[in-house]
């Protein structure tokens, strides 16, 4: 393929602003996909992305397109929306010339298109900017194209209005992407080298590599070299997708497509990684690769002790189509065995959670989330800290740094006044205000991580009534007044209850903790003591009093076995809670770390 | 060897007017028209003993008993003791509704041979009847007590208490009203929310908030009091009664004897079988009409489990177990079986031992269901 014919871009959106619909009627516009035998929605294959409006993974396809007698290519290659998965999307946005910014006619611009529109620039793309759903009633396509110069600085005779439901400016929009998209460098004679910019996991053919070629040709039997590995393979075949895998000779220069060469593990292909033939040691590796940054952490137990060895299987098979998800073994005294799992984010960890019930049939204890800590020590070692367990003695730690993001926030004007005390309260220090048009305005903070994973997103959407969105990105560690907050029943420290926070909200959260876990916590024979605390030094207390009376009676028809049935159930259910000492902690209490104490600014 | 025949029979009487709120047994309500069809499959189960059975005590239990008309009520009685003669000595007791027992039923049970009657009065509060749907009034609570002492029966009354927003002077009031009338056995019952029943969904839905658990204890501990300081022996978890008017049959089932049964959802333990019939009336009678059996679970109880029964339902009776008997008679150590559950509940205060004897406490009656689990092994 001439590389003058090929164009590769993606589409970048807010969340349901129309990407799915757009990506579907552009393959139906080619001809790539008979509208007939086209499924609802065909980049968005996986259910649970489906259920829940995400594209989680970057997929391909590939459009042949005939345009005034010339035959071209045309190869879209979709992003996650979510700020979890930002390094992958990096990835695809280094595999496109150009991107279609889809912003909704009604929503207009939203937290994510900000987000994503940089990204894009970033990554020198040209942007073709799109208003989409121009049928809706209460379409305000001026407006939106008014925001969208004003917080992105497009120029608004640019701006090409589409519907992608009702196929309105389509054709447009498809001569705009052969006009303004230019097309890939790269020398088709010159030796390969491809960017990895995803994968997926085949049970009979193995792992399978999603390339864009940067230059060179590629053909089957070739053999290659991943040079993050530094493991060779044949190439056993090698393909486009339109939008099911076709098998093919050879790709060349800016082609997009997929090989397969007998790769065992998923693990071994590292997204962003860089291909080359196995005997060329000087084309060197593309820039900006980076391993998955695991950012959120929480310990995974099975309800029942039993039920170890069918988790490590699950999380197994999980990990084999989801490299980013890390897990390993370890132990608590309150939960036995389980695995302290590592994340890219909230919603990913939520995500690996979701398809653990669905896939395996385990019931499972969930210890509070936190985000990776660094800690500096007097002996000036620097630690990652995953889990609360893992901080020191306050006399050994020389520096306590915890992640910080910026976080815009695009909100009615009306709601300014709640985003800057939500972020206050945080924490947090403002970097501007920008007005989009007369009623919509961007507030960017910085903001720890670990105050954005708990409730933010929830705190934003309820102070706005649910018209406020947020973005966020990392900025790196910074130093603060850290502390790890214990918590006591009947004096023993139940260690997967220990969270890591700032000096300053150590009481509140304390006491919102402790009262919570008292309201968690059955009554029993003895008085149950459930305290919080720093080192030594006890901050909050609240007690369970022992029961008063727990019997009852009739014993009627001499049904004997029924009333021993009740008693043995009732013994299994203790069994199956977690115990400090003689105390019984039911599995909800786990998660009772996660109220901060704050009130919700509508209540 | 054959173990010796069971000298105690049960005959549960599935029929209501209509369910109660708080009700879970088996109970076919409002449907009458199938006290025949009871009746027939009743005598097809009975007929299969193949040969009367004389026993101790007899228990006519449901349900509604009462519910039944006089000449159906005749026929249950004749049938129940063609099957299960009582001997010389032997406790009958009917269960009724207050507003069924009128002289007349009465007497046709007394002639039959009944001893005992246990009256379902639940309340003496118009309010509290009212919050448990049942339909009886004071005077006829009066007029079944009468009848029943006229006849030369005894009369045994079911109170329910803990009811929600009940305070303490409701509760007095009932047991004032109890105590004043000639009622020889009490059995007392804090309202409990069974799961499939109305109570249980209006729970479930907050439309209903059972009574604090500290106020249930005031109240439970105040009955014991009362009742004991007029002159009864609290002598199980929920019993109370004069000397000499326990209710032998009941004490038959805490003590783990053998006890045979008939009616639907009716428990039997014969040789060391713990037995249940299918608890739909409706699956009952067509099993019999049909000449199969009636059982829908079957239990074998092992030595061990056996001794563990004992073990707690001994310890409901609150005199307690005397730990020698105890031992020569199951052929287990207390210790190999609950040693340090035991130990521990000693500590705690919640079982006291004197002598050979091991009882609950006070504190250990309150929180008897807690300690159950851990005895079970
Ligand atoms: N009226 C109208 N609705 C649209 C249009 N495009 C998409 N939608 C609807 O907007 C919702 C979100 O679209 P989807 O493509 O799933 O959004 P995504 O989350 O960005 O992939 C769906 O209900 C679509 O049917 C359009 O042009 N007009
Ligand atoms: S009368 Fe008794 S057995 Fe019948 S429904 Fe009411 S509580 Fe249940």
């Amino acid at each position: 393929m001439d590389r003058h014919r090929i164009r590769n871009f993606c589409i970048i959106a807010h969340i349901d602003h129309g990407k799915s619909t757009l990506a579907d009627r552009l393959l139906e516009y080619t001809g790539a996909v008979a509208s007939r035998e086209m499924q609802d929605q065909l980049l968005d294959d996986m259910e649970l992305e489906r259920a829940r409006g995400i594209t989680i993974k970057a997929r391909a396809v590939s459009m042949p397109y005939r345009h005034q007698g010339t035959e071209y290519e045309l190869n879209l290659i979709d992003t996650p929306g979510h700020v979890d998965f930002q390094y992958e999307v990096s990835r695809s946005l280094a595999c496109c010339e150009g991107a279609l910014l889809v912003v909704d006619a009604y929503q207009g611009v939203e937290a994510q298109t900000v987000a994503n529109a940089y990204a894009a620039l970033e990554h020198d793309l040209t942007i073709i900017p799109v208003v989409n759903k121009i049928d809706l009633k209460h379409a305000r396509v001026e407006e939106v194209v008014e925001e969208m110069e004003h917080s992105l600085g497009i120029a608004p005779e640019e701006v090409i209005p589409v519907s992608a439901k009702a196929g309105i400016g389509i054709d447009r929009l498809l001569a705009a992407i052969l006009d303004r998209i230019p097309p890939p460098e790269g020398d088709a004679a010159a030796p390969l080298q491809a960017m990895v910019f995803d994968s997926h996991y085949d049970a009979y053919r193995g792992a399978i590599t999603y390339v864009r070629l940067r230059q060179g040709t590629l053909s089957r039997r070739d053999k290659i070299r991943y040079c993050g590995t530094n493991r060779t393979y044949e190439v056993l075949e090698l393909g486009r997708f339109r939008p099911k895998q076709e098998a093919c000779e050879s790709l060349s220069s800016g082609q997009v497509g997929y090989i397969i060469g007998n790769i065992k593990s998923i693990a071994d292909v590292h997204i962003g990684d860089t291909v080359v033939l196995a005997n060329d040691q000087e084309t060197p590796r593309l820039p900006g690769y980076q391993p998955p940054k695991r950012m959120v952490y929480c310990g995974l137990y099975p309800a029942d002790g039993q039920d170890f060895a069918e988790l490590r299987d699950a999380l197994e098979k999980l990990s084999i189509n989801d490299p980013s998800f890390e897990f390993a073994p370890e132990t608590s005294d309150a939960l036995g065995f389980g695995f302290r799992c590592g994340f890219l984010g909230l919603l990913h960890m939520e995500i690996v959670q979701q398809r653990l019930e669905q896939e395996a049939d385990i019931d499972l204890v969930q210890t509070a989330p936190n985000v990776t800590y660094e800690i500096t020590t007097r002996s000036g070692e620097v630690r990652e800290i995953h889990r609360p367990q893992e901080v020191p003695d306050a006399g050994e730690i020389a520096e306590f740094r915890q992640p910080i993001v910026r976080v815009n926030f695009i909100v009615p004007t009306e709601y300014i006044g709640a985003i800057m005390k939500l972020c206050q309260e945080r924490r947090g220090v403002t970097r501007g205000t920008e007005y989009l048009s007369t009623t919509r305005a961007m507030l960017t903070y910085d903001l720890p991580l670990a105050e954005v994973i708990y409730d933010l997103h929830d705190k934003l959407k309820s102070a706005t009534r649910g018209y406020g969105t947020m973005d966020y990105e990392l900025l790196g560690y910074e130093p603060a007044d850290l502390v790890r907050m214990d918590v006591l029943v009947n004096g023993k420290r139940v260690d997967a209850l220990s969270v890591i926070c700032d000096r300053a909200d150590a009481q509140r959260r304390g006491r919102a903790i402790v009262r919570k876990l008292k309201s968690e916590i059955d009554r029993h024979l003895f008085e149950v003591a459930v305290q919080a605390a720093i080192g030594s030094r006890v901050i909050a207390r609240e007690t369970v009093p022992a029961m008063r009376k727990n019997v009852t009676a009739k014993c009627y028809g001499g049904d004997i076995t029924r009333k021993r049935k009740l008693w043995a159930k009732q013994r299994e259910g203790k069994k199956r809670m977690k115990s400090i000492g003689k105390v019984d902690i039911p599995q909800k209490a786990f998660m009772a770390v996660l109220d901060t104490g704050r009130q919700s600014p509508d209540r | 060897m054959t173990p010796p025949a069971p000298r105690a029979a049960y005959i549960h009487v599935p029929f209501c007017h209509r369910r109660c709120g708080y009700c879970n047994f088996t109970v076919l309500a409002g449907h009458d028209e199938r006290i025949d069809d009871y009746l027939r499959a009743l005598e097809i189960e009975l007929r299969g003993l193949g040969t009367p059975r004389p026993v101790d005590t007899l228990f006519i239990g449901g349900g509604t008993p009462t519910r039944l008309p006089l000449p159906h009520w005749a026929r249950l009685l004749d049938l129940v003791a063609r099957w299960f003669p009582l001997r010389p000595g032997g406790e009958w007791t009917v269960e009724g509704n207050p507003e069924d027992v009128s002289f007349e039923r009465v007497s046709v049970a007394v002639e039959r041979g009944v001893t005992r009657w246990s009256l379902g009065v639940q309340s003496f509060l118009p309010w509290k009847r009212g919050f448990l749907e049942r339909e009886h009034t004071g005077e006829t609570i009066d007029r079944a007590i009468e009848s029943c002492r006229q006849s030369g029966a005894q009369v045994a009354v079911d109170l329910i208490f803990a009811l929600p927003d009940e305070t303490a002077s409701d509760w007095h009031s009932d047991l004032d009203q109890l105590l004043a009338r000639p009622v020889q056995h009490v059995s007392t019952y804090s309202l409990t929310l069974e799961k499939g029943t109305a109570f249980w969904s209006r729970w479930y839905k907050g439309l209903l908030q059972p009574l604090e658990e500290d106020r249930q204890a005031e109240l439970y501990l105040a009955t014991r009091r009362r009742l004991r300081a007029a002159g009864f022996q609290h002598y199980e978890i929920s019993n109370f009664a004069l000397p000499g008017c326990r209710c032998r049959h009941n004490e038959t089932y805490w003590l783990c004897g053998q006890y045979d049964a008939a009616g639907p959802g009716a428990a039997r333990f014969v040789g060391g079988v713990r037995e249940v019939n299918h608890r739909s009336t409706t699956t009952w009678m067509r099993r019999l009409f049909a000449g199969d059996s009636p059982v829908a679970e079957r239990e074998t109880i092992g030595a061990e489990l056996a001794a563990r029964e004992r073990l707690i339902f001994g310890l409901r009776r609150l005199e307690g177990i005397d730990v020698r008997e105890f031992e020569e008679a199951t052929g287990f150590r207390l210790d190999a079986l609950a040693g340090p559950a035991i130990d521990e509940f000693l500590a705690a205060g919640f079982l006291e031992q004197s002598g050979t004897t091991l009882r609950l406490s006070e504190p250990g009656i309150l929180v008897s269901d807690t300690l159950w689990p851990a005895l079970l092994g």
